[in-house]
């Protein structure tokens, strides 16, 4: 087995992900962010219905760079305490599986209802 | 509020103070200040959020760093999933089933033996101690001594955790 069907393999465990695990990387998909506007911005997306702790945000950075999901980012002049972060290459290819995967099951769900319908 | 922010945090394992001690600081000091104008109710159900938050995930990152477990908890979402270093084998489940099955049977067979033959067996001119009641005189015995066993175990792991002695495995005496 291939390094890379190995690393496919650990990708299809880990999901599909959970929603502020999803939401967290899509936070960080468009650019470089610090901790606290990963918070923001996830309550935003979510229209106010996810609002993560700053615990439970650190444990899931915690483990995406762990698994090498995504990166420090170093900025020049970065204020004391606020460390960004960004995705990694493979943190983005997992993203883009994850939203495949759900573009996937809408399309099934919009089948399927459209079909009991008529 | 960040007083006891940071007396929370030290409810978290040393190494992951030292690398997200800093940060969690600055965040939640952040959320502070946002929030210093709003109303007293937002401001404590802030504070709930957080304490909690900070409870739960000291409790995750302490049982990883002692078990070695890989657990994703999110309260957020209420999901727990183990990852495969933790799962159940089947097998075990399957053959668990299979011995509680034969167990009960067997129990049944018995009961079924002793009521169709009541008096087979004369009334013996001794007592004999029925065998249940000895095994449940030394039931708690049994298992205070696996539990005091445990704990003494327990508590060499936490010491030998709390030394920093698990680091020397990382040390490289070659230069790279």
């Amino acid at each position: 087995m291939s390094l890379y069907d190995m690393s496919c393999k650990d990708t299809m465990e880990s999901l599909p992900l959970t929603e502020p695990v999803l939401l967290i990387l899509l936070s960080l998909a468009g650019q470089p962010m610090h901790g606290y506007a990963i918070l923001k911005d996830v309550e935003r997306m979510s229209n106010g219905r996810v609002v993560l702790s700053t615990g439970t945000l650190y444990g899931a950075i915690r483990r995406l760079l762990d698994d090498d999901w995504i990166e420090r980012f170093e900025e020049k002049e970065t204020p004391r305490g606020r460390q960004a972060y960004r995705l990694t290459s493979q943190g983005r290819r997992n993203l883009q599986m994850e939203i495949d995967r759900m573009k996937h099951i809408t399309r099934l769900a919009t089948l399927r209802v459209a079909t009991k319908e008529s | 509020m960040i007083t006891v922010y940071r007396s929370l945090l030290r409810l978290y394992p040393a190494e992951y103070r030292r690398v997200f001690g800093e940060e969690m600081l600055a965040v939640l000091s952040e959320e502070c200040d946002q929030l210093a104008s709003r109303r007293s109710l937002a401001r404590v159900r802030l504070f709930l959020r957080e304490a909690g938050g900070l409870i739960g995930g000291a409790v995750r990152e302490q049982l990883r760093g002692f078990l070695q477990i890989e657990q994703e908890l999110s309260f957020t979402t209420g999901r727990f999933a183990m990852r495969n270093g933790f799962r159940f084998p089947i097998s075990t489940i399957i053959f668990m089933a299979l011995i509680l099955g034969c167990v009960l049977t067997a129990i049944k067979k018995g009961q079924d033996i002793a009521s169709s033959v009541p008096n087979v067996n004369p009334p013996l001119p001794i007592h004999i101690q029925p065998v249940h009641s000895i095994l449940l005189g030394g039931m708690p015995l049994f298992f205070g001594f696996f539990y005091a066993a445990g704990l003494i175990g327990w508590a060499i792991l936490y010491a030998l955790r709390r030394s920093g002695v698990h680091r020397l495995a990382d040390v490289s005496t070659a230069p790279k």
